[in-house]
């Protein structure tokens, strides 16, 4: 692993709490690394197995699934589906030599710019340490 | 064994409009709707191969029919998840529910080698249920392997697949119209063996909550990728995780489309 290694994050935020978290973070001031990639989607409910597998297919070197708290989605339950998706995948992962740590679940409201950015600078430093996605993905 | 199926079905046909059941003809063996008259000779056990999605196809064409099926213990597994997932109407199916051997259950590692009668509406047993097979023992040494080890082992698995489907054409959990492994946003076109993680993660997530371990899809895979050993984890976490055991309970709801209250589960964040 090089010095310089700089991993690429694709982050699913949800449209009504955690990409307005993010949103107030930069309004803010508030220093969150350059390593992510945002996608915005209209609920953490939204983002299929599917989309986290391409991500890591297509090169990040970590996915980062952001929704409302349990209790505040804005569709009542949809961060439900993403509290027991998301960690089966994250076994999935693991079962085929993928870190599970390169992918994580967090919840972010709109209100909590500061979590944005501590749980977005943790987790780059969190896949930094773990190296690029290439040399767990094998031949 | 074969004879007493054979009379039961026979029986059965005075009221039903047919049963499903293998049938042996000098061209092979496949699935096929007995009707009242036919040569029962001809039904047999062997090899298996799952009837549910023949069920499914033939209750959908003729929506007024009751028909019945000689079924093993994963047969009647998936006919559970099916009929809750509204492929299969259980109310119009009667279930000849036939008890694998011991040789049967050790072969194919399974927990539950006879169908559980009770729980289906109209059933009746056919032979006696015999204990179940140990699990597959590289389920259980799985928790010794390092990340690098499993990476090893699976990517040289992965990389025999000559994507012919052949695990999702088998499988009777597998009745989308449109697969997921088809759509080129998330599997390739024409790249062989498909790229990891997508196609065979997809299916292993799809299989989460539905998987009733028949072990067709490695039974079928030409190749010879131990996919039943994925697909037992992720059974294992799905009954860890959020309590729920494919093909155990008609009444049960799948549980990745409920929400915490109605399926609750511990969730771990960091």
């Amino acid at each position: 692993m090089s010095e310089s290694f700089e991993p690429r994050i694709v982050a699913f935020l949800c449209n009504w709490c955690s990409y307005a978290g993010a949103d107030n973070a930069g309004i803010a001031r508030m220093q969150s690394p350059a390593n992510i990639l945002p996608i915005r989607v209209m609920c953490s409910g939204r983002v299929a197995p599917e989309m986290i597998l391409r991500a890591f297919r297509s090169g990040a070197d970590g996915v980062l699934v952001l929704g409302c708290h349990i209790g505040d989605c804005h569709y009542i339950s949809g961060n439900h589906r993403t509290a027991k998706r998301v960690p089966l995948v994250r076994n999935l992962l693991g079962y085929t030599g993928i870190n599970p740590a390169r992918l994580r679940l967090d919840w972010v409201s709109s209100a909590e710019a500061p979590k944005f950015a501590k749980v977005t600078q943790e987790f780059v430093e969190t896949v930094r340490s773990l190296g690029p996605i290439a040399e767990e993905m094998g031949g | 064994m074969i004879e007493d199926v054979r009379a039961h079905v026979a029986e059965k046909l005075k009221e039903l409009d047919g049963v499903v059941a293998l049938r042996q003809t000098a061209v092979g063996t496949a699935p096929y709707l007995f009707r009242e008259g036919d040569d029962l000779s001809q039904l047999v056990l062997e090899p298996r191969y799952p009837l549910a999605p023949i069920i499914s196809l033939l209750q959908k064409r003729y929506p007024e029919a009751h028909f019945g099926v000689v079924g093993r213990g994963c047969d009647a597994r998936a006919l559970v998840e099916m009929a809750k997932r509204e492929q299969v109407d259980a109310d119009r199916l009667y279930l000849l529910g036939v008890a694998c051997t011991a040789e049967e259950a050790e072969e194919c590692h399974c927990a539950d080698p006879a169908p559980d009668t009770e729980l289906w509406p109209r059933a009746e047993m056919i032979g006696s249920p015999v204990e179940g097979g140990a699990p597959n023992p590289i389920v259980a040494e799985y928790e010794d392997m390092s990340l690098e080890e499993r990476r090893t082992f699976w990517r040289q698995q992965f990389l025999k697949c000559i994507k012919c489907y052949g695990c999702r054409d088998i499988c009777p959990e597998c009745f989308c119209e449109s697969c997921a492994l088809e759509d080129p946003l998330w599997v390739e076109r024409g790249v062989l063996a498909p790229s990891f993680p997508t196609f065979h993660l997809i299916r292993a997530m799809h299989m989460a909550s539905r998987c009733i371990a028949c072990r067709q899809c490695e039974l079928v895979c030409p190749a010879h990728i131990p996919l039943t050993v994925l697909y037992d984890l992720i059974r294992r976490d799905v009954g860890d995780l959020l309590g729920y055991v494919p093909g155990a309970d008609i009444a049960a709801p799948p549980p990745l489309s409920l929400t915490l209250e109605e399926s609750p589960v511990q969730i771990e964040l960091e």
